[in-house]
């Protein structure tokens, strides 16, 4: 009666083809680049522009992003890693959350500065990618309130 | 008897230590028809309050106490209309008092200026009350009086005169709203020679992260139905706050005051006081250091003449570290003020006069200078004043000063006209004043690369001076009802409408390009003219009920400028519903249901914050002993923004605060 019963599961498993195939980790699935529109609020004030956010993976569940340079010469803030976003899916649609990053950069002039990016929130459906988070660079005495969404290429 | 002693006390000269600033109509109510105080700040000499020559408005010790407040901000925003603090850059706070932003509105601490001015205005957690006796406050210009910065007002915070041969008191507050704790202690002891007053105040917060309407993961959420096309809610995407944390901080506050009576005719007091806070924020730690020193003398010739002589030090820094407590010295600031003073008082019958010559140097070293140099200038300034009585009823006093300013060579002439007539129902008041506020050395020399971000704030030496001429007119009652049941008691009210009319204000416009960078360069604009109506009416029930509201009603014309940091409010109000009863020998209550309402911008932005109300309940307990048991409950009705704005109120909710406070003497 055992032997049937794993002949049964055996043959199950073996007759379903389709699951015989390896899940695609979560990070492959959603790495790439994204292009679209974000929109950095600063004290209440909006600025929205055309960016592209490039998703790295870093293990099966976590990828890391770059939130692209923002401002122009002097007044410039750089381009910020954010590392170790940890991925959960649930039906098509796969979610990343970070409390908290910290990191340094180079800035314009040179020097190296230090920030924080916070509150990260990434969802991917489909091609589409919307991002939410707090970023706080340097001396800065206020935080950039942001939001991305974009379309895969 | 009371009253007497306290006139005597305060006519007589002890009071050295108060210069002066007069509110007459509008006061804490009981005071002020109980007590008939003395007030200082209208006329630079002591007069009963029905006499001062200008609108006065007095915060007595009884509205400190009952109002458990920590700081001078606190204490403003309960009592005053048309008040408001908020935060300017850097969580900063700045204030908003009719229209006029900090730098237009005097503070003084017995009579001295404080140094500060990091974004123009004062460090105001340095003015604790733990040994404040009285706050008076002048709305209008003062200038012929106290020179620069009194365009707006003036707030004269004065201590308290202990008269008991010793007194001691320890007390401690918990409120909720950041954790914070207040302790403080004070000490005083009075000889015949001597009279010495010490406190100490410590207090803490912690920081407060502000709710947001929709948290990221709704507004992720939200933001994904809209780029696939769904329905979506598009007031979740939408957050105008400009602040989403709360910094904690700590401060420390040490104050000595001793006085020598020498002989009957020589008085000598010296003060200092040490003031110290840190601000934890995101990257470094702020401290602030606060240091002050004066030396006052006084001699009575008799009762017609006397000569006060004065030196006062005040120093203000400002320092970043990091984490591990090493300075950055890339944001150091020092500004340090010494200023000498000499008044000479005569009277004439029932007339005085006063003549007075001050003279200032500021000094000023910051991060926003080029290579953190310094700069400072010397301010030499003459005043006259003569308050002519001219009969029982009909008061004049006039008024006139010369100040002149070494850095900018401006010179500036200032006068006031106060006419006071009392019928026998009422008091009529009138007032002209011109006020004047010198550019700072910030505003002329700054050069400073906001934030290291390639956006350079530029000063301009060639500014000059804000100029403002300040009319109003008021009529107070007061009386008292008897035989009429219900109503037994005694009532106030006063009305006054003003006008300011506020030239070349000095502000910053876009500066171009500078060396490649955007620049925004301060410069002299068109001013404003701003127009209000306060009302003030109080009752006092002989059971021990009382009432008092004030409102107050402003608009401003001309050349407005709507900044993201204040939002002037034409509807302004506050009040307080209060109890007090003594049950036994052994318990007394005193009870007070307050509250304040601000109404709608003038502006009409809807981008900041609407308005609101806010009630706070405080019941005192007094039991055996000095022992003081205060209780409160603030924000009753639980009121939360939908978005912090830098002009929000700060609650998050109802808070409440417990707090003991014990009296020995």
């Amino acid at each position: 009666m055992t032997l049937a019963a794993v002949a049964f599961v055996l043959s199950m498993s073996s007759c379903s083809s389709s699951d015989d195939e390896p899940e695609v980790a979560v990070a492959d699935q959603v790495v790439g680049s994204y292009t679209g529109t974000e929109v950095l609020t600063v004290m209440g004030e909006a600025d929205e522009s055309t960016e592209t956010f490039e998703f790295t993976k870093t293990s099966d569940v976590s990828v890391d992003v770059t939130l692209p340079k923002y401002g122009e010469g002097m007044m410039t803030v750089p381009a910020l890693p954010v590392k170790g976003i940890m991925l959960t899916k649930s039906g098509n649609t796969i979610t990343g959350k970070l409390a908290q990053y910290e990191g340094t950069v180079k800035s314009a002039d040179g020097s190296e500065k230090a920030y924080t990016v916070s509150d990260i929130i990434v969802i991917f459906s489909d091609k589409t990618v919307v991002v939410t988070f707090t970023q706080k660079y340097g001396n800065m005495p206020f935080a950039f309130e942001g939001q991305f969404t974009g379309t895969k290429k | 008897m009371v009253a007497d002693i306290i006139k005597h006390f305060l006519l007589t000269g002890v009071a050295l230590s108060v210069p002066v600033i007069g509110l007459s109509a509008q006061t804490s109510f009981r005071d002020s028809v109980d007590l008939e105080p003395v007030v200082v700040t209208a006329s630079l000499s002591p007069k009963a309050l029905k006499d001062a020559p200008v609108v006065t408005r007095l915060i007595t010790l009884h509205d400190i106490k009952i109002a458990d407040a920590t700081n001078i901000q606190d204490m403003l925003t309960q009592e005053i209309p048309g008040l408001e603090f908020g935060f300017a850059m850097a969580q900063e706070t700045s204030l908003n008092m009719s229209g006029f932003g900090g730098n237009a509105v005097l503070f003084l601490v017995d009579g001295e200026r404080m140094a500060g001015e990091t974004m123009d205005n004062v460090d105001y957690n340095r003015m604790n009350l733990d040994n404040v006796g009285r706050i008076e406050i002048v709305k209008g210009a003062s200038s012929a009086l106290y020179g620069s910065n009194a365009v707006g007002g003036v707030i004269n915070i004065i201590s308290k005169e202990n008269l008991e041969p010793w007194t001691a008191n320890f007390n401690s507050r918990y409120n909720s709203f950041g954790h914070e704790w207040r302790n403080g202690a004070s000490f005083s002891f009075n000889t015949k020679k001597w009279n010495s007053q010490t406190s100490f105040q410590h207090t803490k917060i912690d920081p407060v992260d502000l709710p947001k309407a929709h948290s990221p993961e709704e507004i992720a959420i939200e933001l994904m139905k809209k780029a696939q096309g769904l329905p979506y809610d598009e007031s979740v995407l939408t957050d105008d706050s400009n602040l989403s944390r709360l910094y904690g901080q700590k401060t420390y506050n040490i104050k000595e005051r001793l006085i020598w009576r020498a002989t009957d005719k020589l008085t000598l007091t010296g003060r200092g006081g040490y003031f110290f806070r840190t601000s934890e924020r995101d990257t470094y730690d702020y401290h602030f250091n606060g240091y002050s020193a004066g030396l006052k003398g006084r001699y009575v010739w008799n009762h017609d003449r006397h000569l006060e002589l004065s030196y006062a030090y005040d120093q203000y820094d400002k320092a970043n570290f990091l984490p591990d407590g090493t300075r950055t010295h890339d944001h150091d600031y020092s500004n340090q003020q010494h200023v000498a003073h000499a008044l000479f008082g005569q009277s004439f019958g029932r007339n005085n006069l006063i003549l007075g010559v001050d003279y200032m140097h500021d000094y000023l070293t910051t991060y926003q200078f080029i290579d953190n140099t310094s700069h400072s200038q010397d301010n030499i300034d003459g005043y006259a004043q003569f308050d002519w009585n001219i009969t029982e009823r009909l008061n004049i006093v006039g008024s006139v000063r010369y100040d002149y300013f070494s850095a900018s060579s401006q010179k500036a002439l200032t006068q006031r006209l106060a006419v006071v007539y009392k019928f026998p129902w009422m008091t009529f008041r009138a007032n002209y004043a011109s006020g004047f506020r010198a550019p700072t050395l910030k505003e002329m020399y700054m050069h400073f690369d906001m934030g290291n971000m390639g956006y350079m704030i530029l000063g301009n030496p060639d500014l000059k001076p804000e100029k403002s001429n300040n009319i109003n007119v008021a009529i107070e009652r007061t009386n008292r009802i008897r035989n009429s049941g219900f109503l037994d008691g005694r009532y106030n009210f006063t009305l006054m409408g003003y006008c300011n009319i506020f030239d070349k204000r000095i502000t910053t416009i876009d500066g171009g390009l500078y060396e490649g960078m955007e620049s925004a360069l301060y410069w002299n604009e068109d001013g404003i003219t701003v127009w209000g109506v306060d009302v003030c009416l109080g009752h006092i029930w002989d059971c021990g009920v009382s009432f008092r509201l004030n409102y107050s009603w402003m608009h401003e014309t001309g050349n407005v400028y709507y900044s993201d940091f204040y939002q002037p409010r034409s509807h302004s109000m506050t009040w307080r519903i209060g109890y007090d009863h003594r049950f036994s020998r052994h318990y007394a209550l005193d009870a007070a249901l307050s509250g304040r309402s601000q109404g709608k911008p003038q502006s009409g932005r809807s981008d900041v914050d609407q308005g609101y109300t806010i009630w706070r309940l405080m019941l005192q307990h007094h039991l055996w002993r000095g022992i003081h048991l205060n209780t409160a409950i603030d924000n009753l009705f639980n009121y939360k923004p939908k978005s912090y704005y830098y002009c929000s109120p700060l609650t998050t909710g109802t808070s409440f605060s417990i707090g003991l406070s014990v009296d020995f003497d």
